[in-house]
């Protein structure tokens, strides 16, 4: 890892200069809503001051509908265009969860490709939170708003300036030009890192985690907390890590589509005999906790939330992810009715 | 780099209706090309599954009903139930129609060699155990296992799937067969009765044995626990699951069963294993 | 004696359980965020002082009778909105009238997020109500609104705010007076070229993701499969592109003409901010005009699409039948 310093004008001009040659994501700011995408003037980069896209990134990587075929008598895949591009100003969250995601699609038998070619051609710049939110709980979840995973370049906002890591080859190949930074710079960088974490939620114990959601699966734990759940897809549609789709054939358009799909909703896991094992809210709710709380942890021993606090925050009813798992541990499911 | 999700081109060589109700067909698939027969021949294991393919359908996930000496095709039972598979009983010999696989874990047939096998099958998840047991029966495999004893059963004689090798079957003397129906009917020679009771009273040994069960859940669900009672333990007890598919290969997530996703790390499981998830069948 | 409107709720909530009335009252109490308030279910007395009711209450709570067992005895803390989406339930036989007790309120109206919290980059930290001015903090600083100024655009244009048919009312003033149906507020939409409608409603509908909050938050979608989600055959178009979020807002808002109660619960859940109640007020606006009708506020009138049969020239003078008995 390389440490350099930039000044804010001076990171500008490199953006503007960066659009020039590769195809540059950043967050745009649409009608006070902001949004990744595609730049066409660098100037309307939102650079500094925002939390977080209400949209996820991972819709770069894994768009919310794709064409994976076409059909012309038999289906043929799409041919891979993917360009070279950055991808400016993705949280710490967001990219800790193309992790995740990479984890999901990508195996040595059967990769994902769509995926892979879209990841690969990305070089990534992620900004360090340095005003989390108060829905932010990154850090309880082996998250930091200064986490690495997953990024080429981590920028730290410190003032009139930024601290750049160079984490990558790739990032280095972008960042070479810089000046390295100075030892009382990086002090000042350790200094407000300690500040920011030290703000944010402790560390969640993922094992225990795990072992108590498992004990409550038969409990009628998940009928209390999903009662008031509508059903509707926002959690995991707007999840950084949710990665579930549907394949559907557009017959109109002669394409074979993916859509992302959601464990929230009835159809997702109904069988065509008409057997659902899912059959309510209640193992639905059940079913999005345990895969980011228990599930992911029996995988690769991580926690698959990246607490982003999406969910939280646009969850029309307000079912809180970080209450419900702070119930489990606490073992409020003891006692209850099986 | 192959990409997972596109189905290969496939022709309908042969269809059999294999019930007097007609709700379930056997499809014989032979491969347009050469590259993908090869390909599905070095991979496949009995009681793996394809996703069949027909566009503006969708896709659907069959298990495979053939032993691969059977010759250069892939057999599929089909039940008339959904979008898909009406589709596909709708179809005709030469038709054109799409396969992803062989998907899945099949069953673990190097794991059982030295040991008697009992197999018990439903309706017509009958399928993937009828393969692995022509596939066991072959000449040049049958030596690898000892006794191999079938129950098979249907709601009555006119739903029994594959009705001439069952009939061969029961004349042979390397396998022995026992089939049932649920209702008494005029010349039927063998057990009347769910499987669960003929099972019971069949009592096979648990020694040195694996039971393979495939079957509707509620056959299974009464069946388990007479192995269970039969002493029969919980990892030398398998099962195929079904469950809603949609990429087959572990990624599109809705076939999972806590951690386990069925498509990739199933559809076979032991009944330890299965003990060892969360109960969400 | 209990004083403060939320004193008043709770006492009624205790009295209803206490006394074996219903099973459950459904309400709202305090969320995990400063801006958010949840809905609850309350089973026991001693749990009635969790209810709450202020203007950060945004979900209709008619629409859990949807996911709840018909025969459960239910009460229900209901606004004017609310009250209406309930009798139009009732009406539809989703609920037997008899199993439901109405807490009825004289609405204050519902704050809207999106008008405080003006840029993403300003969240909100902190709400005061106190009567007509609400106190915000923001990342920013402190602001003082005028409640009015902030209001959700489907309560600045309702028009009965006042519960209806409740079985008992809390007595304390509302926010609005009653008034006669009013949606000129939509003139302006009429009003442009066929091209500029169409212009407006793509900008909105261009921002979906098909998520559903909309559906799932109303008290009117209630269909155990919805058209949307029907594959054989598939009407709509599976993905985001605009085939298939027009023709799902589209149709939504058509399955809704004379329904619709105008809460605007569809809007406060979207996680998109998209505008959708101007859709079904212009259909209610026409079932107006036409019928003299408006959803919810007559316990006895059925809506006028599942009342008329193919002869019934004018609703609510037709024959039998366009009555609910």
């Amino acid at each position: 890892m390389q440490a350099k310093w930039i000044s804010k004008k001076e990171l500008k001009k490199l953006l503007t200069a960066w659009t020039k040659h590769y195809l540059v994501y950043a967050p745009i700011d649409n009608d006070h809503e902001l949004a990744f995408q595609m730049v066409k003037e660098p100037a309307r980069i939102v650079v500094d001051g925002y939390s977080n896209t209400r949209y996820p990134a991972k819709s770069l990587f894994l768009p919310q509908s794709e064409v994976l075929m076409k059909y012309d008598g038999i289906l043929h895949s799409v041919e891979n265009t993917e360009k070279e591009k950055i991808l400016f100003g993705i949280r710490p969250c967001d990219a800790h969860a193309m992790q995740l995601l990479e984890h999901a699609l990508v195996d040595v038998e059967n990769p994902d490709l769509y995926w892979k070619q879209k990841r690969e051609s990305a070089i990534v710049i992620s900004k360090a939170c340095i005003a989390p939110e108060e829905t932010c709980f990154c850090t309880a979840v082996g998250g930091s708003p200064f986490n690495t995973a997953d990024s080429d370049v981590l920028l730290v906002e410190m003032g009139e300036d930024y601290c750049v890591y160079v984490l990558t080859e790739k990032g280095i190949s972008l960042c070479k030009e810089l000046p390295d930074a100075e030892d009382t710079q990086l002090q000042a960088v350790k200094k407000l890192t300690k500040k920011v974490v030290g703000r944010m939620p402790v560390l969640l114990p993922k094992q225990e985690l795990h072992n108590a959601l498992m004990a409550s699966f038969e409990t009628e734990f998940w009928k209390d907390v999903s009662q008031s759940c509508l059903g509707c897809g926002v959690c995991t549609f707007l999840c950084p890590s949710c990665f579930c789709f549907d394949i559907v054939d557009e017959t109109v358009r002669k394409e074979r589509v993916r859509n992302w799909d959601t464990c929230m909703f009835r159809t997702y896991s109904l069988e065509a005999s008409g057997h659902n094992p899912r059959p309510t809210k209640v193992e639905r709710t059940r079913q999005r906790i345990m895969h980011k709380f228990a599930y992911w942890v029996d995988l690769i021993d991580e926690i698959g939330c990246t607490g982003c606090g999406r969910c939280v925050k646009y969850c029309p009813v307000n079912i809180d992810i970080r209450e419900i798992a702070e119930k489990a541990l606490h073992r409020e499911f003891e006692g209850m009715k099986k | 780099m192959k990409n997972c999700y596109e189905p290969f081109p496939m022709h309908i060589e042969r269809i059999v209706i294999e019930t007097t109700d007609t709700t379930l067909k056997s499809f014989e698939l032979t491969f347009d090309r050469e590259a993908d027969r090869k390909d599905f021949f070095v991979k496949y294991n009995p009681g793996q599954f394809c996703q069949l393919s027909i566009f503006g359908k969708g896709e659907a996930p069959i298990g495979i009903a053939s032993a691969a000496w059977e010759g250069d095709f892939v057999r599929f039972t089909v039940q008339k139930l959904g979008k898909f598979t009406s589709a596909i009983h709708a179809m005709h010999v030469g038709d054109p129609i799409g396969m992803r696989g062989p998907l899945g874990n099949g069953f673990p047939l190097d794991k059982w060699k030295g040991m008697n096998i009992l197999v018990i099958g439903g309706g017509c998840a009958f399928s993937t155990l009828y393969a692995m047991t022509k596939h066991i029966l072959h000449p040049s495999h049958r030596a690898d296992y000892a006794e191999i004893t079938a129950l098979y059963g249907t709601r009555n004689s006119g739903l029994c799937l594959y009705k001439p090798v069952i009939e061969e079957w029961h004349n042979r003397n390397d396998i022995v067969v026992h089939q049932a129906i649920d209702v008494p009917e005029d010349n039927w020679k063998y057990h009347i009765g769910f499987v669960p009771a003929v099972l019971e009273e069949m009592a096979p040994k648990p020694d040195n044995t694996v039971a393979v069960l495939c079957g509707p859940p509620v056959m299974t669900k009464f069946t388990l626990p007479i192995l269970t009672k039969l002493a029969f333990p919980p990892e030398r007890i398998y099962t195929s699951l079904e469950k809603r598919m949609k990429c087959g290969v572990g990624h599109c997530g809705r076939c999972n069963i806590g951690h386990k996703y069925v498509c990739k790390d199933g559809p076979v499981f032991t009944l330890k294993e299965l003990q060892e998830l969360p109960n969400e069948i | 004696m209990p004083t403060t409107r939320d004193q008043k709720i709770q006492a009624e909530a205790k009295r209803l359980l206490q006394e074996g009335v219903v099973d459950v009252v459904i309400g709202f109490t305090k969320g995990t965020l400063p801006y958010k308030m949840q809905p609850c279910f309350i089973q026991h007395a001693e749990d009635v002082e969790q209810l709450e009711l202020n203007g950060l209450c945004s979900n209709n709570l008619a629409v859990y009778l949807n996911h709840r067992p018909k025969d459960e005895r239910t009460a229900i803390v209901v606004r004017g909105c609310e009250s209406r989406a309930v009798q139009t339930l009732v009406l539809e036989n989703r609920h037997a009238r008899e199993n439901l007790y109405l807490i009825g309120v004289p609405c204050i109206g519902i704050l809207d997020l999106q008008k405080i919290q003006q840029h993403e980059q300003d969240p909100v930290l902190a709400i005061q109500e106190e009567g007509d001015q609400v106190h915000v903090t923001l990342k920013s600083g402190e602001k003082t609104f005028q409640r009015s100024e902030i209001l959700h655009n489907a309560c600045l244009h309702c028009n009965h705010p006042l519960p209806v048919n409740a079985d008992m009312i809390i007595d304390e003033a509302g926010l609005f007076e009653e008034r006669t149906f009013d949606k000129s507020y939509l003139e302006s939409f009429r009003s442009l070229s066929l091209k500029e409608r169409y212009q407006e409603f793509t900008k909105e509908a261009e921002r979906c993701i098909r998520c559903y909050a909309c559906r799932e938050a109303c008290p009117m979608c209630y269909c155990e499969e919805c058209f949307v989600n029907h594959s054989r055959p598939q009407w709509v178009d599976s993905t985001i592109d605009p085939a298939g979020q027009q023709a799902w807002h589209i149709i939504r808002a058509f399955h809704q003409t004379g329904r619709c109660v105008s809460c605007g619960a569809c809007e406060r859940a979207c996680p998109m901010n998209i505008k959708m109640t101007y859709l079904t007020d212009l259909l209610n606006q026409d079932m107006f005009k036409e019928y003299d009708f408006e959803p919810g506020l007559d316990p006895a009138l059925m809506p006028p699409f599942l009342a008329l049969g193919e002869d019934n020239e004018k609703f609510g003078v037709g024959p039998e039948g366009s009555h609910a008995g």
